[in-house]
């Protein structure tokens, strides 16, 4: 097994282990780096991400050789379901894969980015655990250990948020932040405690094993609410969304890839998670559904209201996580493996939009769209990514936004909710309007202050060519990932024996 | 075995003034005192619910209040943290005056 590295007693999933060994030995060696006066901080946090990328690698392999098709692992020598574990299905594993690859990007980038901050070692330190807490929610296998690992994340990224503390936009928007997310969080503890009163145990097995496909009661609809505000507010969606364009565009850039690309996607995993342990699909269908259309169009409506570049992108965050509750409302195998392919491209897309758009605004010393006029050509490359991610992000073909958007998009006609499709397109083209009107203004005449810029640094150009090329070749040959996504909406939808069997069996 | 719908009742007053504190209040340290009182109301429901099977107190909620607790307590102190800069950049508590970054 793989925990056997360290002890017989205590078993972790090795991407977990990883990073939270990484994490750990980051101070020590910010430390080492500063008196020797070498770069070895940024080159150990990039190597941390990749060693996390390879170790999801490994844990593929493991699922796969699986008969089952479940991993289960535990700690503390107690066995489930009354101790805490983790159990590894293939859908932990491409969440785990989206995480890891997002986060490897995302590092490389920051190197650069972040080389003229201070408080370098602190900030890795701070991601290192905020990517460890992502795959610990994704790869836990009872409520409590993901309740731990959300605080994990939720802390990481509150800190993350207000990291450039000397303005004052960053603190407002953190503490906002953090006064939403902590509620939700508490919400989030009562539901785990009607869970308990209701089943006797948090394991996901057990709880699937006894509550679903039961009648509902005002109990259970009280569950219900709970376990959407808890974890609805951490996904954005609409009626819990306020938080999210303050903090994502006070963020430093990195990190605002990082939350909208993979953190938002994180709380969506653990409502789907959660909704398909304990509910049958036709229970939260109308629901479900009724959010995803009021997001999506709260989403777009407020974003094209925006002058401010990254505003605009939290907003069209918001946008996305409305299609993809189309997904989570049609309930299939087809609408989940649209949800989860989703969340893979928009978190290369949105990830590509914001890594793009921070090196703008690195360069351009301004967030304001129409201070960025005619940027463009000073900086092809990175406004040319900025482009395809708008493309991507709109559903335009060729791009690997349109195959996840079709997906999902057809996954609602297939179960007969063909008008969720029609709001969710005549929102995709609305969305076009505000993608289009940014790349106009970057393309058009340079004004005073934006002529005789450069480029911004290679490392940044080369993240974003990267993620550039990542939406093109996924659009055009999207094989591959969408047999990774079918494999993890099979887990989640048809796999339910599978998971119960390898706790109680 | 204790009467459990004593303690449901308990509950759901005290998350209810936890979320009228958070409502009706301005000062961010009392904000931070509403979560604190969430977490406790859900935390009461957790160890009151552990008493209620037939011959013995379950041990697992009880150690996953423990865990909550510290968690809690962790993130009412990044809380604090931030009310400080907060106070840095606004020379106040208020809640109201944290409305400079429009929608």
């Amino acid at each position: 097994m793989v925990g056997d590295l360290i002890s017989q007693g205590l078993q972790l999933p090795l991407p977990i282990l990883v990073s939270l060994i990484g994490a750990l030995v980051t101070p020590f060696i910010g430390i080492l780096s500063d008196r020797i006066g070498i770069k070895l901080k940024d080159a150990w946090f990039v190597l941390v991400s990749a060693a996390s990328l390879l170790s999801v690698y490994q844990l593929y392999n493991l699922v796969k050789a699986t008969s089952e098709g479940v991993l289960l692992l535990y700690s503390w020598g107690q066995t489930p379901p009354l101790s805490g574990c983790f159990e590894v299905d293939m859908l932990g594993v491409y969440m785990a894969f989206s995480i890891a690859f997002l986060g490897l990007l995302v590092s490389i980038y920051s190197v650069s980015y972040m080389s003229h901050e201070t408080r370098v070692t602190e900030f890795n330190t701070l991601v290192t655990f905020m990517i460890a807490g992502m795959f610990g929610i994704v790869l836990s296998g009872d409520l409590f250990t993901l309740f731990v690992f959300w605080e994990l994340m939720g802390l990481s990224s509150y800190v993350l948020v207000s990291f450039l503390k000397q303005n004052w936009g960053p603190i407002e928007a953190g503490f906002k932040y953090l006064l939403m997310s902590a509620t939700a969080g508490a919400f989030l503890l009562l539901s785990m405690a009607l869970l308990y009163g209701l089943t006797g145990s948090l394991n996901f097995g057990m709880l699937a094993a006894s509550l679903r496909g039961n009648p509902l009661t005002p109990w259970t609809v009280l569950l219900f609410s709970t376990l959407i505000v808890g974890f609805g507010v951490k996904s954005a969606i609409v009626p819990m969304h306020t938080w999210l364009p303050d903090a994502h565009p006070e963020a430093p850039s990195p990190i605002s890839a990082l939350l909208s690309g993979v953190v938002i996607e994180t709380g969506l995993y653990g409502l789907t998670r959660l909704l398909f342990v304990v509910f049958e699909p036709s229970v939260f269908k109308l629901p479900i559904a009724a959010l995803a259309v009021l997001t999506m169009t709260v989403g777009n409506l407020l974003a094209l209201l925006q002058g401010d570049l990254k505003r605009m992108l939290a907003y069209s965050s918001i946008a996305q996580i409305g299609y993809m509750l189309i997904g989570l409302s049609a309930g299939t195998v087809f609408g989940v493996q649209g949800l989860f392919l989703h969340i893979f491209n928009h978190s290369m897309m949105k990830g590509l939009a914001f890594l793009s758009a921070g090196s703008l605004i690195h360069v351009g010393n301004t967030r304001n769209i129409d201070g960025l006029k005619g940027i463009g050509h000073a900086m092809p490359l990175t406004t040319a990514g900025l482009f395809v991610s708008f493309m991507g992000l709109g559903g335009v073909p060729t791009t690997s936004g349109f195959i996840s958007k079709f997906m999902l998009f057809a996954s609602a006609i297939e179960v007969g909710m063909s008008w969720l499709t029609v709001i969710g397109v005549l929102n995709s083209a609305l969305s076009m309007a505000y993608y289009l009107r940014v790349i106009k203004t970057l393309i058009s005449d340079p004004i005073d202050s934006m002529k005789g810029l450069s480029e911004a640094p290679i490392l940044m150009v080369g993240v974003t060519v990267v993620m550039t090329l990542v939406v093109i070749v996924f659009g055009i040959w999207p094989e591959p990932v969408v047999g990774f996504a079918e494999s993890a909406a099979e887990a989640l939808v048809n796999g339910f024996n599978a998971y119960i069997g390898a706790v109680i069996g | 075995m204790y009467p459990i719908s004593f303690f449901i009742v308990t509950t759901g007053i005290l998350f209810f003034f936890g979320l009228v504190a958070l409502i009706v209040k301005r000062d961010l340290v009392r904000l931070l005192i509403g979560i604190e009182i969430l977490f406790n109301a859900a935390n009461l429901f957790f160890v009151a619910l552990s008493t209620q099977s037939v011959g013995l107190i379950d041990p697992l909620p009880q150690s996953i209040v423990m865990m909550a607790l510290v968690l809690d307590g962790t993130v009412i102190a990044v809380g604090l943290a931030l009310a400080l800069n907060v106070f840095k950049h606004y020379k106040t508590f208020d809640i109201r005056k944290l409305r400079r970054l429009k929608w």
